[in-house]
């Protein structure tokens, strides 16, 4: 794919800010969860969501029949806000493997959500998640948009090439 | 999951605003988008309204396929609720757009992106389903307790109340003692100005009687203007919600007038008010005032704090309705009181037909029915040296011009009781009974028509 993030992005989903994923059913009806984890792979090409089961059954099901895959990136102190978007996730439940990206996460969210009044329980309460309820959720980004509120809202960092592949 | 689908009203706390709520929304091709969005307002048990603040994607898909999905969090809980909407409209005027500009200007000075956030639109949603999102949580805070009994010593207290400016003490001490709202005022709508004036005050360093605001002028002419409640809980910069403009009354004199000085009786409220709560006093339908409070704290006034002074409002705007209405004393005129003695040196009043404004040794008191009332006074008590008035002969004076209905008298009688009270210890107004006062002039008075 091409290069759609700039290094201020990349650095940005690398670090772990909030991250809100969506979906739609085949009604178009859309399904909405907060993630309780991010990751950009090391060549920066693959980006890992990380859902729990329990709280996103609606949406995980409409990723795996859709494949459609949006997630809006935002750090809270700035409003700094980037969405990525593709049409084809994948899903594998998360291991022990992914518990250090799991914590990671849950620290720099206790360090970026306690800049705006929020203290560690509370963040700790709303990322909570047993690893045997988290699934994780990789998608290679398509499109990307600048969000951050503004006039520039909704630009697209960088159109791809050619038109994504058409889902089987 | 939870079994029962938990209804809009009991997820209020997550509505307030405290932390952005998140909303997904597909476009007709199958793309899904998501994005934060600044309100999600309570505006009925199966309706809210979501800020439309720009041209973007969710707009774009939400008006070819009707269908959201918003998620909020209690910000004390940190428990997850999903809201299943669809778009019905969107509203650019009236009171659930006003109320929700007002939140947002609030909202945008705080996180320091005033310029940005512009409100174009109130869009309203159906609310189909609610989903309580499965979660640890944090166990809920104690509710507020005690809020109903307060209520009731309120009310209790305002209906004790048989004269206005009992009433409106009163209640203004209600929610200093029994709410812990320490800065508040009663202000009256004058229809024929359109605009409202400050009829009592608690908690500033000037009572501010007298001082005007234009219907549509800040939070308080926004909630008059609209008959709907204003809640601000972030300092605003937007000049429309802020009164550190304040107009010259000298611009409303006629062209003719010669200049008068000082005819600007100052704004009472706080410099830096971080939380402000207007709501209208509304009596059979009728816009009779608004009740305002404020405090130098972010976030004071919460949804319950207006449920509780809206209740109020509607009982003391049923009370000042009342008192009002009520017929003037059936008991006869006591019978004629000597006037009390008069010495000292002569104050100078002055009256300026052009707006009925009344000034004092140059120092102005007050305009319009107030000024006009008090110029008849004391022209009959020069002329006849009468001291006892009703209240209903001024009904029937016609210099007055006092409206047919709703004509405020008590209030307009009350303003002009506090400003003299405030301004000219050497004359006063006592109440002798319902519906009747008395004038009191201590030093001698040379009367000017202007």
């Amino acid at each position: 794919m091409t290069v759609l993030l700039g290094p201020s992005h990349i650095a940005m989903v690398a670090k772990g800010v909030s991250a809100i994923v969506a979906s739609r059913d085949a009604a178009l009806r859309p399904s909405i969860m907060r993630a309780v984890g991010s990751h950009i792979s090391g060549d920066e090409q693959e980006v890992t969501v990380y859902l729990r089961r329990s709280q996103s059954e609606q949406l995980l099901q409409d990723i795996a029949h859709t494949g459609e895959i949006a997630v809006v990136f935002s750090v809270p102190s700035t409003h700094q806000t980037l969405q990525l978007k593709a049409r084809r996730a994948t899903q594998r439940p998360a291991h022990d493997g992914d518990v250090p990206v799991l914590q990671a996460y849950l620290q720099s969210m206790v360090q970026e959500v306690g800049q705006v009044g929020y203290g560690p329980q509370y963040v700790a309460a709303m990322l909570a998640a047993p690893l045997q309820d988290v699934v994780a959720v990789s998608f290679t980004p398509t499109s990307a948009f600048d969000q951050t509120p503004g006039p520039r809202a909704g630009a697209e960092l960088c159109a791809p090439p050619s038109p994504p592949t058409p889902q089987p | 999951m939870s079994t029962a689908a938990p209804s809009l009203h009991s997820i209020r706390p997550c509505l307030e605003g405290a932390i952005p709520a998140v909303m997904a929304t597909c476009d007709p091709d199958g793309t899904p988008n998501v994005a934060y969005i600044s309100q999600v307002v309570y505006v009925d048990a199966t309706h809210v309204a979501l800020s439309f603040q720009f041209f973007n994607k969710t707009r774009q898909n939400i008006l070819r396929n009707p269908r959201a999905s918003v998620l909020v969090l209690d910000p004390l809980t940190a428990h997850f609720y999903r809201l299943h909407l669809l778009y019905e409209r969107t509203e650019d005027c009236g009171p659930v757009f006003e109320s929700m500009r007002a939140q947002l200007a609030g909202i945008a000075s705080h996180s320091g992106m005033a310029e940005v956030f512009e409100l174009r639109g109130a869009d309203i949603y159906a609310v189909e389903h609610i989903e309580s999102v499965a979660g640890e949580g944090l166990p809920a805070p104690a509710p507020r307790s005690g809020l109903l009994h307060t209520l009731r010593l309120c009310s209790e207290s305002i209906a004790r109340c048989t004269g206005l400016d009992e009433l409106l003490q009163g209640a203004l001490q209600g929610l200093q003692h029994k709410l812990g709202i320490e800065h508040a005022m009663v202000l009256m709508l004058d229809a024929s100005a359109q605009q409202l004036y400050t009829v009592a005050s608690c908690g500033y360093a000037t009572s501010g009687v007298g001082s005007e605001i234009r219907l549509g002028q800040g939070v308080i002419g926004m909630a008059a203007r609209e008959r709907t409640p204003v809640r601000i809980s972030h300092m605003t910069h937007a000049a429309l919600y802020s009164h550190a403009i304040r107009e010259s009354m000298d611009a409303h004199a006629a062209p003719d007038a010669p200049p008068l000085r000082g005819m600007d009786i100052p704004y009472p409220g706080l410099p830096e008010p971080h939380s402000q709560v207007a709501v209208p006093l509304l009596s059979a339908g009728r816009l009779l005032g608004v009740l305002f409070a404020e405090s130098p704290e972010d976030m004071r006034f919460g949804f319950e704090d207006e449920d509780l002074l809206v209740a109020i409002a509607g009982q003391l705007a049923a009370a000042i309705d009342l008192l009002q209405a009520a017929p003037d004393a059936p008991e006869p005129l006591p019978a004629p009181t000597a006037a009390p003695p008069v010495s000292g040196s002569a104050l100078r009043v002055r009256h300026f037909a052009a707006n009925d404004s009344v000034f004092i040794n140059d120092d102005y008191l007050i305009k319009g029915v107030a000024g006009a009332i008090i110029w008849k006074l004391l022209r009959d008590h020069q002329h006849t040296g009468r001291v006892d008035f009703t209240n209903r002969e001024l009904r029937l004076d016609p210099a007055l011009r006092l409206p047919d209905v709703a004509d405020n008298l008590e209030a307009r009688l009350l303003l002009l009781q506090r400003r003299l009270q405030e301004n000219c210890p050497h004359i006063h107004i006592e109440k002798t009974g319902r519906g009747r006062f008395r004038l009191c002039v201590l030093r001698p008075v040379v009367l000017e028509d202007a």
